[in-house]
């Protein structure tokens, strides 16, 4: 049976953030939290002479922009409460401190899968994130899983 | 530096172990705005039904992120463009958790390849497992 929900959910964009600055701060400790010492991302005078010409966070440090507050109303939910499966990130540019970044989100798929514990709905969340300057720096898609 | 010329599939990426503690779970949870119980202390983890604090699924993909930009090197010459997660088993702090990958597939005109990725805890069980996508200057 096809999934029943109101399919111009789909594309339509439910949230853009107030940007959020990036200081070398917050990279500082998002590389302390998870042992990063590359010095592409953790020295900003070695991070001079490499590719990035200064200091870059690590691409992961795309997922730690937070949604808006309401950002769960937007999720479409199917039988029992969903749960975080899994993320798809594309990191297509570096972000730098001194960077702005707003988060734009919107339904980008619902599907159903059928496996060993019974039937499953997958709602997908498209956020992409820009910068100050209106360029695309990621797009995370967020993969909540529902058990129906 | 890595140039896509020396890439071959099959080629194997670790394994590596690393320990997470569980200050590091928590100042991760912290640092991110996600300082749920479940990931900042073990009695509020067991209220939600789980054996104790888990990692948040960003960590895990901040983790084997590092895994595949490690490889990579600080020389640069290559870029980590895309990574997909999926998170099966709970990751627990306070073990040392062990990361592998293998190069499945290469495009020689994008110069990119693609590499599955996961993170094992000590019985080999997979926790998540990813695909990584890197892109090569040359």
């Amino acid at each position: 049976m096809a999934l029943e929900f109101d399919q111009s959910l789909i594309g339509r964009v439910f949230e853009v953030t107030d940007p959020v600055s990036v200081t070398p701060e917050k990279i500082a400790r998002f590389c302390a939290a998870i042992g990063e010492t590359n010095p592409l991302y953790t020295d900003a005078e070695a991070a001079k002479k490499g590719p990035y010409g200064g200091l870059v966070a690590p691409p992961s440090f795309a997922v730690m922009f937070r949604n808006g507050r309401n950002f769960f109303e937007h999720v479409p939910r199917f039988g029992r409460r969903g749960f975080d499966a899994g993320k798809d990130a594309e990191f297509v540019a570096p972000i730098r401190p001194g960077d702005s970044i707003t988060l734009t989100s919107h339904v980008k798929e619902v599907y159903e899968k059928t496996g060993r514990t019974g039937s499953m709905v997958f709602v997908v969340i498209r956020s992409t994130l820009k910068n100050q300057r209106d360029e695309v720096v990621a797009h995370i898609d967020h993969r909540f899983m529902n058990r129906q | 530096m890595k140039n896509f010329s020396d890439i071959q599939i099959g080629n194997t990426i670790g394994p590596r172990e690393q320990f997470v503690s569980k200050d590091e779970c928590r100042a991760f949870a912290h640092s991110s705005g996600f300082a749920a119980p479940r990931f900042t202390d073990d009695e509020g983890a067991r209220k939600e039904g789980l054996p104790g604090m888990i990692l948040p699924g960003n960590m895990s993909l901040g983790l084997l992120s590092k895994f595949v930009t490690d490889w990579i090197g600080p020389e640069g010459g290559a870029q980590l463009v895309r990574i997909s997660t999926t998170y099966r088993v709970p990751v627990q702090p306070d073990h040392t958790l062990v990361f592998q990958g293998f190069v499945t597939h290469s495009v020689p005109e994008e110069r990119t390849a693609e590499i599955d990725v996961w993170i094992e805890n000590e019985e080999a069980e997979r926790l998540v497992t990813g695909t990584a996508t890197v892109r090569f200057d040359k």
